[in-house]
């Protein structure tokens, strides 16, 4: 039988997602040229020291509108080996669900004590943490009503592990109408953030958000 | 390779798509050019300077705007950094390999230097986008008028239609020296780009 690529599946009622999957079946890739296709990523990034609290722009300056969440996990590879010294890079919307990004056309208000980005490192467990605002729902498909639910967007690089992704929240309603998580089908479960009590820190809410790369570009993990 | 499947693996956190909102304020310049060095330093890559340039088409022909782009290529001697070269003496203090950049409007540039050939290849550049309504893909590009294309495993593997598709064309030179090659890439449909996996279905 001959081997096949993946198919990879269009986004429902996702207008960018059918303007941008390949149709083609994924080419295998020749064990000859497997090595070249797995990038790492040099440790060269700096994280600012403040940059691990979103809740302000910066340390002397007011806490943004919202709940204050704290986020924090272990990122492992899928031999469970801790990534150490990763840049995990975060992002996401305000309490009214709007980015601070210049093509966010959405007209929600924003924050002027809410930047919305930061960056931080794993330590030498692969543990990393943030604070941030739980952010707002947006709508995605005025036309249709489709809300994308609350998010955080995570971007992890260290070495020869690339990861972007989500993390979301416990049991939002806009979870099961959103396209990538219909397509994670019940792996989705592992992309929701876990609450945990949080009473002794200047945060309302903690999420437990554990990661493990693996699959894909998998070489050169130990 | 990863350790066998199925041994003790614990299941991968998905990828998702990295929306439309991609940081901007997240772009490093010395990764969107590999031949820069900061100014008042010497030092630098050995090898030739290119620019590679192009656009990134949607499945109607549009622009396809916010994509995050990663470069990734041996150094002028064919020499990856990557954990199994560690050792390796042709590896360049001057030259990680990996690049990114975010195109805002779909046209992107990135300058590097020309990769040599690595063990059995033809010199290549690993391009992976993410973007808004895809997890990442992955796809590689050669250069024009490479003898070593003839013989690549990766080309090798491709019908004559989809082996065009990979291979930059030369386009003259800047008035600073570096040789310009053109590399367009269709995400889908009409023309699509070969893209790459390791997963069978
Ligand atoms: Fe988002």
């Amino acid at each position: 039988m001959t081997r096949l690529g993946r198919q990879i599946a269009v986004g429902p009622t996702d207008n960018t997602s059918d303007q941008r999957t390949p149709r083609k079946r994924l080419r295998l890739i020749p064990a000859a040229a497997r090595d070249s296709f797995v990038p790492v990523v040099p440790a060269r990034f700096r994280a600012n020291p403040t940059e691990w609290d979103l809740t302000r722009i910066a340390p002397d300056r007011p806490r943004a509108t919202g709940v204050p969440i704290e986020v924090k996990g272990t990122i492992r590879t899928d031999n469970g080996t801790p990534l150490r010294g990763a840049l995990v890079e975060i992002w996401n919307a305000n309490h009214h669900g709007r980015y601070r990004h210049i093509e966010d056309n959405s007209g929600l208000e924003l924050d002027e004590n809410f930047f919305g980005m930061g960056r931080v490192l794993t330590d030498d467990d692969g543990n990393y943490r943030f604070w941030t605002i739980s952010p707002g729902a947006y709508l995605a498909r005025a036309d249709i009503g489709r809300w994308r639910p609350k998010h955080i967007h995570l971007s992890i690089s260290g070495g020869p592990a690339r990861l972007i992704t989500q993390m979301y929240f416990p049991g939002e309603p806009n979870n099961t109408t959103d396209p990538m998580a219909i397509l994670m089908g019940d792996a989705f479960e592992r992309n929701i953030g876990r609450l945990y009590d949080t009473p002794d820190i200047d945060v309302d809410q903690g999420f437990q958000f554990d990661i493990v790369i693996g699959g894909r570009n998998a070489s050169y993990f130990e | 390779m990863t350790g066998e499947p199925g041994r003790n693996m614990l299941p991968p956190t998905n990828e998702d798509t990295c929306g439309p909102y991609f940081p901007i304020y997240f772009r490093d310049p010395a990764l969107e050019d590999l031949t820069r060095v900061d100014s008042g330093v010497v030092g630098g890559p050995a090898g030739k300077h290119i620019i590679l340039r192009g656009r990134v088409f949607d499945r109607h022909g549009n622009l396809a705007h916010g994509v995050v782009m990663e470069f990734w290529q041996a150094n002028a001697k064919g020499v990856y950094r990557n954990p199994s070269q560690a050792n390796h003496p042709d590896l360049d203090p001057w030259f990680n390999g990996y690049g990114r950049l975010r195109t805002g409007t779909g046209a992107y540039t990135f300058r590097t230097i020309r990769p040599g050939a690595s063990e059995g290849r033809a010199p290549n550049i690993t391009i992976t986008l993410f973007s808004d309504g895809i997890n990442r893909v992955v796809t590689q590009m050669f250069f024009d008028g490479e003898a070593a294309n003839a013989t690549d495993p990766l080309l090798s593997s491709l019908d004559e239609e989809d082996r065009e598709r990979l291979i930059a064309r030369h386009d003259g030179r800047t008035v600073d020296g570096a040789e310009v090659y053109l590399f367009d890439i269709v995400m889908a449909g009409e023309n699509e780009t070969p893209f790459f996996d390791d997963f069978e279905s």
